[in-house]
């Protein structure tokens, strides 16, 4: 008589469980770090850099807006051009430049600001995969990687058998603790 | 200073290009709505389908989730606005042409929020403004684009 070789259930599950964790392992640091980022987005801009001068100016209106846009570039001793110009009300006048820069100037407090924006460098792209900006493709992995989560997150509660398993009296309590925090956000 | 912007301004320069964006559905180009028109009579447009076409004039700068466009006529201009995540507007856009395809639609405004509102444009124009004269709420109006194209 032939013997089946018998499937080490737990075991399998174990092995299955360390080499999807090692697989998601940059994932998860990617959405970990872009997923702190964007939670406090309100005291810190993860994208960009906005660094800001302000200079006292006193620029008479009645010119013409070249005249207007001379005075203010000379003031800041800009050499770029200016790509577009917007009077935003009888007092704020904005000037724009390449790369987004900005220069506005109130003449209700006669000062006149320029804004020039500087992407950070790692974060912004972290928080395009975890908005998932990027292209089609980008679906399909964040699916597969959800998916993987699912069963990191199943297979945990069959990691360690006996009295320190997921399931048993001692730590059911920490399980249902995990799951009753979003129960208790979605319902209260 | 001048050393500062130089130097930003030849960072920025080599980092970035002025390709063309695109964001969500294609925007249909040939049936521009002028922004004058949509604010001189809103109820005409409101919930329908507009295309219009304006320089960018603000950027969300936390989220990227809102950009106004400029007028036509001076001193307006219109904001179109996604959900957090829809789209992420980049702050690199400002000054440049933008095309959006999308729903108009108004957020209207109770009679303290519409004295707030007014007062700020009041401040920003240097023109005094007594709330008393607000006797009814107002509303504002923004456009829900399906499409934007940023041009280069």
């Amino acid at each position: 008589m032939i013997k089946r070789p018998v499937i080490d259930w737990f075991r399998l599950n174990r092995t299955l469980h360390r080499d999807i964790g090692y697989f998601c392992i940059g994932l998860t640091v990617v959405f970990a770090v872009s997923g702190l980022a964007l939670n406090h987005v309100r005291d810190f801009n993860p994208n960009y850099e906005i660094v800001r001068t302000q200079l006292p100016l006193t620029v008479d209106l009645t010119q013409s807006d070249q005249q207007i846009n001379d005075e203010l570039l000379n003031a800041f001793a800009i050499q770029q051009s200016v790509k577009a110009t917007y009077w935003e009300s009888k007092n704020t006048y904005k000037l724009f430049f390449e790369a987004g820069h900005t220069l506005t100037y109130h003449h209700d407090k006669y000062v006149a600001v320029l804004e020039a924006v500087e992407s950070r460098p790692i974060l912004p792209h972290l928080n395009r995969l975890h908005l998932n900006e990027a292209k089609a493709s980008w679906v399909v992995f964040s699916d597969i990687y959800a998916v993987c989560l699912l069963y990191l997150a199943l297979s945990a509660l069959f990691m360690v058998r006996g009295k320190n398993g997921a399931l048993s009296k001692k730590k059911i309590g920490i399980v249902l603790a995990g799951v009753a925090i979003p129960l208790i956000y979605i319902f209260l | 200073m001048k050393r500062l912007f130089t130097v930003v301004a030849a960072i920025l320069a080599f980092s970035l290009n002025a390709e063309e964006l695109t964001f969500g559905d294609q925007v249909t180009k040939n049936e521009v709505t002028l922004i004058s028109d949509i604010l001189a009579s809103p109820a005409q447009y409101l919930h329908k389908d507009v295309t219009v076409k304006g320089t960018i004039v603000g950027v969300c700068e936390k989220r990227g989730c809102w950009v106004d466009l400029a007028s036509d006529a001076r001193f307006q201009k219109l904001r179109l606005k996604v959900q957090d995540g829809e789209m992420v507007f980049p702050m690199h856009a400002k000054g440049r042409d933008a095309i959006a395809t999308g729903k108009l639609y108004a957020i209207d405004l109770n009679i303290e929020q519409t004295q707030r509102h007014l007062a700020r444009l009041a401040e920003r124009n240097g023109e005094t403004f007594d709330p008393a004269s607000v006797t009814e709420g107002m509303a504002i109006y923004q456009v829900e684009p399906t499409g934007v194209t940023i041009l280069d």
